[in-house]
């Protein structure tokens, strides 16, 4: 097994082989416990990339150079999931989270002693038929009910107007209560295309937990993703990059055309919104110095896109 | 047991079904609409001038003939409406509102007008009078618009308390109904809760267009009641329990044109002497020669309206929406304007049915000629790209199914994207709102300077509104525009591209 690191070679050789290793170790061994019991915050990389595997090996990879979901999930606590599912697309069309990698994380949350797991999103066009369409069509209902995931249909009545902090545009936003109320909220996202924003990651995927998105396109879509960033981040976002759907996005191409999609078997993996979308970014093709809202939360300190300040641990399976 | 103890079990049967044709759900609506409108008689009269089906003209053929039988049976089993005065007439009984149905002359005058001139506007292309008055689709209004909202009430109440105990499911929607729509339906009620609380089944013999083409053809019906004026010593139990007033206890004569076959009197007579049997002659009968001048006047409209019936530009002179300014988009299915407003009832159950709520009771939108008659309503909601309901259960034809590939296809209206409102070209921000629910690639962004601009070719759209509905502006600016007559729009054919892999070296990281 290799790790790599780019950063600062004596910090990895003192702590990032041995998490590789303990942690490649305590996967093979199938003692996690052992790996979370011994992780402090420090030895824990900014981001994690792995490829080459299937959604869930890759995973399991990612979570032990990560630290194990100890880091994150501690027992008793309440977890939200958060994947792409706005529009009712089939799991082929890259215009959605991969179940398989939902259902891995609600298990990875259980074993690390959650109470309850939730998964939730705002779809894209807000009716009762069409969000049940999508949380079945996009396989993730399933795939979350099989792993314990409570599935939490979308309604207008569990919104909490927030006072988002230092926002230039959206200074108040309606959350959704669930993500107020939980101890963790993971964001997993889909990296794809997007026809409005070039494209559709982690920081976009957050106006799924918001009410009021119409406020976005209304007064600055770019503006808007960084300054709800600001509110709230994510206890850990997981960027989805193993069917990546490379135009027609967000939704992918309608009847009778196949998606343009490119399997890159990538997964990211980082506690820095800004940073995991720089380099879902770069794995897509695009520079993130183009994505307009990966530079303003950059610019307002929401994260750090410059990827070569950051300590990356990655891993090809 | 008595004929009494069956109407009630099989009108509170077909009572019991029309709520759940109004509130079960897509696939229980469907195959009710199928069932059970065949043998209503307004629908099914239109199904088979629209577009006939073998089971509507099966169901009305059956209702002439039972009717021609057994008289005004339809009025007492099957007609919704005739059921909910049978419940509101039990239940003003019980709570002791109303004591004793009497005997009440008819009002020949105002039935016949009122069915000659249903009859004649409808044929020259006004569905209003009709739709107003007809007992199925005011029965329709009045379940999905008091009845409707309730039950969704009462679920979503559920809905919201299951969640204490972790479990979530999906809270249901109301169809949006005007404030002007839903004054009539409630002026309609309460006409027919007065009526019916002080007066019995007098809607269904004085307003009622069915009641009164019925009650001419059971004049002259096989089976008819009567009494044995020998053996009667009038103790008029039979007029007190007479819900159509129709019988004359000191003339000893049942106004068999009013009688609705409720059987009451036949329970309640002590000594039998009232028969319902076989008589072809016409003693017995009332002999009205008002009601004979009502038939007259009847006769001559339907015989009139039947040389206008087929003659489209008399049929166009009431239907008044072509002259409005802006009319509406109709739904995928109705053909054209001029289709749906001279083949719907306006029994609303397409808004009912509707799982995005997108179609709404119009008020004037389509003019005089076609109040009350659906409407899309993109203020609200859109049309649902995978979705054909509505026209699968339209009893009248006026929303024709189509097959989801067929709906796909059809263009109800067309897209307009106004730039000078367009926050995209105003404020040069990204937006993109339209183009992301659009489902048919109408609409596409031209990247300039880093800002994406929507652009849209219509010979994709199929006017569905989404765009509309999701545009952050007020007032919108992307707008859909209604074809008169839908067209088809062209299939939108994407480069094809192969699902590809990249395979590369193990350290490739492109950082």
């Amino acid at each position: 097994m290799t790790s790599t690191q780019k950063t600062d070679r004596r910090e990895f050789l003192k702590k990032g082989l041995s998490l590789g290793l303990v942690a490649g170790g305590a996967v093979i061994l199938g003692r996690t416990d052992f790996l979370q019991a011994k992780e402090t915050a420090a030895t824990i990389p900014d981001l994690v990339a792995v490829k080459n595997g299937e959604p869930d090996a890759m995973f399991k990879k990612a979570m032990s150079l990560m630290g194990g979901m100890g880091q994150f999930v501690k027992k008793g606590q309440t977890v939200v999931v958060k994947p792409n599912i706005g529009f009712p697309r089939k799991p082929e069309v890259g215009a959605t989270t991969n179940p398989l990698l939902i259902k891995t994380i609600i298990e990875s949350c259980y074993q690390a002693g959650a109470k309850k797991v939730y998964v939730f999103d705002n779809v894209v066009m807000p009716t009762s038929g069409n969000s049940q369409n999508c949380y079945k069509i996009s396989g993730i209902e399933d795939a979350a009910k099989a792993a314990g995931g409570i599935i939490i249909p979308v309604d207008d009545f569990s919104y909490k107007q927030v006072i988002i902090p230092g926002a230039k545009t959206l200074k108040t936003a309606e959350i959704h209560r669930l993500i107020l109320d939980s101890n963790v909220f993971i964001n997993v996202p889909v990296l794809k295309h997007h026809s409005s924003t070039h494209l559709s990651i982690a920081m976009k995927n957050m106006m799924g937990i918001v009410k009021n998105r119409m406020e976005y396109h209304l007064s600055g879509l770019d503006q808007c993703i960084a300054d709800f960033c600001l509110y709230k981040k994510p206890s850990l976002n997981i960027v989805d990059a193993y069917r990546v759907l490379m135009s027609h996005g967000p939704a992918g191409p309608r009847d009778g055309t196949a998606p343009n999609v490119e399997l890159k078997k990538t997964l990211l993996m980082s506690r820095d919104i800004v940073a995991v979308d720089a380099a879902a970014t770069r794995i897509f093709g695009k520079n993130p110095e183009d994505i307009e809202y990966i530079k303003i939360a950059h610019q307002q300190k929401t994260g750090n896109m410059n990827l070569k300040e950051l300590k990356i641990v990655t891993y090809s399976m | 047991m008595n004929l009494v103890k069956i109407r009630i079990i099989i009108s509170l049967l077909v009572f019991t079904l029309f709520l759940f044709l109004f509130w079960g759900g897509e696939k229980l609506s469907v195959f009710l609409s199928s069932t059970l409108l065949p043998f209503q008689f307004v629908p099914a009269l239109i199904r088979i001038l629209t577009k006939p089906a073998a089971l509507f003209v099966f169901g009305f053929v059956l209702i002439i003939i039972v009717s021609l039988i057994f008289g005004r049976v339809y009025c007492s089993f099957l007609c919704p409406l005739g059921s909910l005065q049978d419940i509101i007439i039990a239940l003003s009984g019980k709570i002791g509102w109303r004591r004793k149905h009497s005997f009440q002359k008819p009002h020949n005058w105002l039935r016949y007008c009122v069915l000659g001139l249903t009859i004649v506007t409808a044929a020259m292309g006004s569905m209003s009078f009709l739709n107003l008055l007809d007992p199925y689709s005011l029965a329709g209004r009045m379940i999905t618009q008091f009845v409707q909202p309730l039950f969704v009430w009462i679920y979503n109440t559920a809905v919201s308390l299951m969640k204490n105990f972790n479990i979530y499911l999906f809270s249901k929607e109301t169809a949006y109904l005007p404030t002007y729509v839903w004054l009539v339906t409630l002026g309609f009620f309460i006409l027919i809760l007065i009526m019916s609380v002080r007066y019995g089944r007098l809607y269904c013999n004085t307003l009622c267009p069915v009641g009164t083409l019925l009650g001419l053809i059971s004049r002259v019906s096989l089976l008819k009641f009567g009494i044995d004026q020998i053996r009667c010593y009038e103790c008029v139990r039979c007029e007190g329990v007479c819900k159509a007033g129709c019988i004359d206890p000191q003339t000893a004569i049942i106004d068999q044109s009013r009688c609705v076959n409720c059987f009451n009197c036949l329970a309640a007579c002590p000594q039998s002497v009232i028969s319902y049997s076989p008589s072809l002659n016409k003693t017995g009968q009332s002999d009205w020669s008002a009601a004979r001048r009502g038939f007259l006047i009847g006769s001559v409209a339907a015989a009139g309206s039947a040389l206008f019936m087929f003659n489209s530009n008399i049929r166009n002179l009431l239907g008044t929406a072509h002259a409005s300014q802006s009319p509406p988009i109709t739904p995928p299915g109705s053909v054209s304007l001029a289709h749906l407003t001279q083949s719907c009832s306006a029994c609303h159950l397409c808004v009912s049915a509707c799982p995005t709520k997108v179609i709404t009771p119009s008020f004037l939108e389509y003019g005089i000629g076609g109040l009350l008659q659906p409407l899309m309503n993109y203020s609200k909601s859109f049309c649902d790209y995978e979705c054909t309901v509505c026209g699968r259960v339209c009893p009248t034809g006026a929303i024709l199914p189509l097959s989801l590939e067929e709906k796909k296809f059809t263009q109800i209206g067309t897209v307009d994207l106004l730039k000078e409102k367009c926050v995209v070209y105003v404020d040069k921000n990204n937006c993109g709102a339209c183009g992301e629910v659009c489902p048919t690639h109408t609409i596409s962004f031209i990247d300039k300077g880093n800002v994406l601009y929507p652009e849209t070719d219509i010979q994709y759209c199929i006017g569905c509104g989404a765009c509309e509905k999701a545009c952050p502006t007020t007032p919108k600016s992307i707008v859909v525009r209604p074809n008169l007559v839908h067209k088809k729009a062209a299939r939108y054919i994407a480069k094809t591209f192969p699902v590809q892999q990249k395979k590369a070296p193990q350290k490739d990281f492109p950082f």
